[in-house]
């Protein structure tokens, strides 16, 4: 095993936003080297019943990045352990741990982006595109006082879906807010967008 | 007639094709065997049963499939299915099959698509796939039935303004209204079955055209 | 998304990523089994399971799962390359059994006494082999057990 005389890397952290998990670390320098890092982690399980087992992270074992994108290594939510060390031709850096376990329940969720419009006299969403994890409440209600608000479920984003079918000539508003199951949490609503029907009159 | 000497190559790329459970083993001809009269003799296996047994359709065949749908068709089972070739007194080792698990394997192709249409609505009847039966005449039962959980992917194509939009649906019968008179808009229908990830089978695809707007005498009464 | 075993009810866990996991292994795990005349989860001890059995039949299984089958399998896993696999299955069991909880009220006795004898069943045939044939034949199966699972699992 290659003796240890890089430093470690420093200040390990998670930046978690809307389910999207990076890893990252301070640099360990070597003028004119370029540094290599191998980052590894282990579950809620791994560490419970074999602490010993380190698994390789599927996007950074052999990295020049500072970060890593670790979203397809946590596929649970319960509290992962990472590790990185550095690496330099045959010297090797001793492992240097996250400080505490990171949850993904710990993400932070913003309100989704969305483009509303009206086909003839149809409401229509398309959402931004968050993932699978990501469901959508949709609020949507006709501009007038004392208006109901309805309500519907989106599954996924980036595919139109069709909301209702209006009245020609009224002004329909909608807000929509991410939802993630599977750590059961939601995002704020997004601000309302309001969009008029312009569509053909009724007939008599 | 029993085969003296094991020394022809395997039969390759065994494996099932199976679609609303009707379970058809198929396979590659044994390599370096070209214009060699061979034949094939098939056997099944029940996971957690004794012995192999005989598929009795398909012993000293010639053709590189065997229907196995009556012999795997309960699904809360997982099959092996194996197959060996045979030409003259020589014959090859068997060729087995990975574990298979109808239930989680079969695929499950789009619902039956019927379109009706008025002037500014279209209405969309879906009836879901039938389970393979082994006789036209035996009882029908639906893909639903076996799966109850069983969802259809709509998606909608306005041929004019080529939009689509979409809607996951769970009944039979969806209405589209307020749509644009004389506009062809073109359906296109997916099942959707949780679990594993499943072979994809290509959407139900149906087109009509929504009626003109009657005529203005129509309009002033 | 959420599993309701009878009474007792669990979010958190989303079932299509642990099909995914494990079909990534499914053949390289089931090829190892050589003893295919022996099935575990046999139909009997998933078979027309009640509602109310369903939360104590499910406790005893992944804790079983957990504590034998994933616990002394990993070893084996390391060499298929399939560690990541394994981890989503294992820590999604975690989550599951962490909600998991049978009620204790003696009204249920003839009800969880009835899910026992299921579970022993599986466990009775676990013992019968050789503990290194059954551990590949009980992961082998973990296709069975989620089809099971997936009956009680809401989206």
């Amino acid at each position: 095993d290659a003796v240890s005389v890089l430093p470690a890397p420093q200040n390990l952290s998670v930046q978690s936003t809307n389910m999207k998990h990076l890893l990252m670390w301070n640099p360990v320098t070597r003028p004119g080297e370029t540094v290599f890092y191998c980052v590894e982690y282990q579950g809620e399980y791994e560490s419970l019943y074999m602490s010993h087992i380190w698994i390789p992270s599927s996007q950074c074992s052999s990295t020049k990045s500072l970060e890593c994108d670790v979203t397809d290594d946590i596929t649970a939510t319960v509290p992962y352990n990472f590790r990185v060390k550095a690496m330099l031709g045959s010297q090797t850096s001793a492992w240097s741990n996250l400080e505490h376990p990171f949850n993904r329940n710990a993400t932070v969720l913003t309100p989704p982006r969305m483009e509303v419009t009206e086909h003839g006299l149809h409401l229509v969403i398309e959402l931004e595109d968050l993932g699978p994890q990501f469901e959508f409440l949709v609020v949507y209600w006709r501009r007038e006082p004392g208006a109901a608000e309805h309500v519907k479920v989106v599954r996924s984003g980036d595919i139109p879906v069709h909301l209702e079918t209006m009245e020609s000539g009224a002004m329909y508003c909608v807000k929509a807010q991410a939802l993630v199951k599977a750590i059961g949490r939601h995002s704020a609503f997004s601000q309302p967008t309001c969009v008029e029907m312009q569509g053909e009159s009724l007939p008599l | 007639v029993p085969c003296v000497f094991c020394g022809l190559p395997k039969p390759t790329n065994i494996t099932f094709l199976s679609i609303n459970m009707k379970n058809v083993l198929h396979w590659n001809p044994p390599e370096g065997l070209h214009g060699v009269e061979v034949t094939y003799t098939v056997q099944y296996f029940i996971y957690g049963q004794k012995k192999w047994l005989n598929a009795s359709k398909c012993r000293s065949i010639n053709r590189t499939y065997c229907d196995l749908s009556v012999e795997t068709s309960d699904y809360e089972h997982q099959f092996y299915a194996k197959v060996k070739a045979i030409w003259e007194t020589r014959c090859s080792e068997w060729a087995e099959t990975e574990r298979f698990y109808p239930f989680l394997e079969t695929q499950v192709s789009p619902p039956e698509v019927a379109l009706t249409t008025g002037e500014k609505s279209i209405s969309i009847a879906l009836t879901a796939p039938e389970k393979w039966k082994r006789n036209p005449q035996d009882h029908t039962v639906s893909m639903q039935q076996i799966y109850p959980n069983l969802k259809y992917n709509v998606s909608v194509y306005n041929t004019k303004s080529r939009r689509t939009w979409s809607q996951c649906v769970t009944n039979s019968t969806l209405v589209l209204s307020w749509l644009e008179p004389s506009t062809l808009y073109c359906v296109h229908v997916e099942s959707l079955v949780p679990g594993p990830p499943r072979l994809p089978m290509p959407p139900q695809k149906q087109c009509i055209s929504t009626l003109e707007v009657q005529t203005s005498a129509w309009k002033a009464k | 998304q959420e599993f309701r075993f009878g009474s007792c009810q669990v979010t958190g866990v989303v079932l299509p990523e642990l099909w995914e996991a494990f079909w990534t292994m499914k053949n390289t795990v089931q090829t190892q089994d050589d003893i295919t005349s022996v099935r575990l989860l046999k139909p009997q001890v998933l078979r027309n399971v009640s509602d109310a059995e369903s939360c104590y039949l499910a406790h005893s299984l992944l804790k079983f799962y957990l504590n034998t089958v994933f616990k002394n399998y990993h070893s084996k896993i390391a060499k298929f390359k399939v560690l990541r696999s394994f981890s989503t299955l294992a820590n999604n069991f975690i989550v599951i059994m962490s909600q998991l909880q049978p009620s204790k009220d003696n009204s249920m006795l003839p009800i969880s006494e009835s899910a026992h004898q299921r579970f022993l069943l599986f466990r009775r045939a676990f013992k019968q082999l050789d503990t290194e044939v059954a551990l590949v034949k009980a992961f082998g199966e973990v296709d069975i057990l989620l089809t099971w699972m997936q009956k009680f699992y809401h989206l």
